[in-house]
């Protein structure tokens, strides 16, 4: 994992979000599960095809401001 | 709703916080007093119910409004709101919770804002697991007296805000008689708190 020079790991692009949170999210339209790329700062729900954006640490789950997937 | 929501950022909390504040703390107040940790407030906008969370509720917000959930994410920064697991910009009607994810899920001033409020009433059905609790605080429509007087009064505000003054329990439970708990909120019993069990099946 990417270190920062205190040695904590680097934030995600999208801010950190809480573990337990991440836990109890899906994907908005299929309710089905999500994939999250600490990387890109994204919620990936293979089955819509989309990848659910994070700013600031907050989840923007709506199908509209999601990324489609190749 | 968002575009509104917007323009009236600024001045939100000051207008909209005053009016419902009284409705807010019950409301909290029964969330705290309710048994289970998990708590999911659908429509937090700016977060002022946040800071009244007991300390053992871990709540997350949903809203989606951007710019409100920015405030509220600045409110929980300087509160240093520890008990607060996150925020979600996302629509209420349609939500990104597994099945059954609360105990609890509380709706403020939201019910007449959503496009459907028996749709946003089945979606938190199904993300607070049986069992658990719903509960409402809205404006329902009164049918005479001080209450009609201080709606006709306060009507200008209401279109400000988005309320429907027509707007009745029947519009948001498919069964009224689902309510466990009914409880009128000052000024004016203007709010109404609504306590609904989620049963299994039925309601």
């Amino acid at each position: 994992m990417e270190q920062t020079k205190s040695g904590h790991p680097a934030p995600p692009p999208g801010g950190e979000v809480d573990p337990a949170l991440l836990e109890i999210l899906v994907c908005p339209l299929t309710k089905g599960p999500l994939r999250y790329d600490r990387a890109r700062g994204e919620l990936v729900s293979e089955r819509a095809g989309l990848a659910y954006p994070i700013r600031d640490g907050i989840p923007i789950m709506l199908p509209d401001e999601a990324r489609k997937l190749d | 709703m968002r575009q509104a929501y917007r323009r009236w950022a600024g001045v939100y909390d000051e207008v909209f916080g005053a009016v419902s504040r009284a409705g807010r703390l019950r409301a909290v107040a029964a969330v705290n007093a309710m048994p289970g940790t998990r708590v999911l407030e659908v429509g937090v906008g700016t977060g002022l119910a946040l800071p009244h969370y007991a300390p053992e509720k871990r709540v997350v917000g949903i809203d989606l409004s951007r710019e409100m959930l920015s405030r509220a994410r600045a409110r929980v920064a300087e509160r240093r709101l520890g008990n607060v697991a996150g925020l979600v910009e996302g629509d209420a009607e349609c939500m990104g919770f597994a099945d059954g994810s609360f105990d609890i899920a509380v709706a403020m001033f939201t019910a007449t804002v959503v496009p459907d409020a028996r749709r946003l009433y089945r979606e938190m059905r199904r993300v607070v697991r049986p069992g658990g609790e719903l509960l409402f605080v809205n404006h329902f429509a009164a049918e005479g007296g001080l209450r009609w007087w201080a709606e006709r009064t306060l009507a200008p505000l209401s279109r400000v805000l988005g309320w429907h003054p027509d707007f009745t329990l029947g519009d948001l439970l498919e069964n009224p008689a689902a309510a466990t708990e009914i409880t009128p909120c000052p000024p004016f019993g203007l709010f109404t708190l609504v306590r609904v069990p989620n049963r299994p099946a039925g309601g």
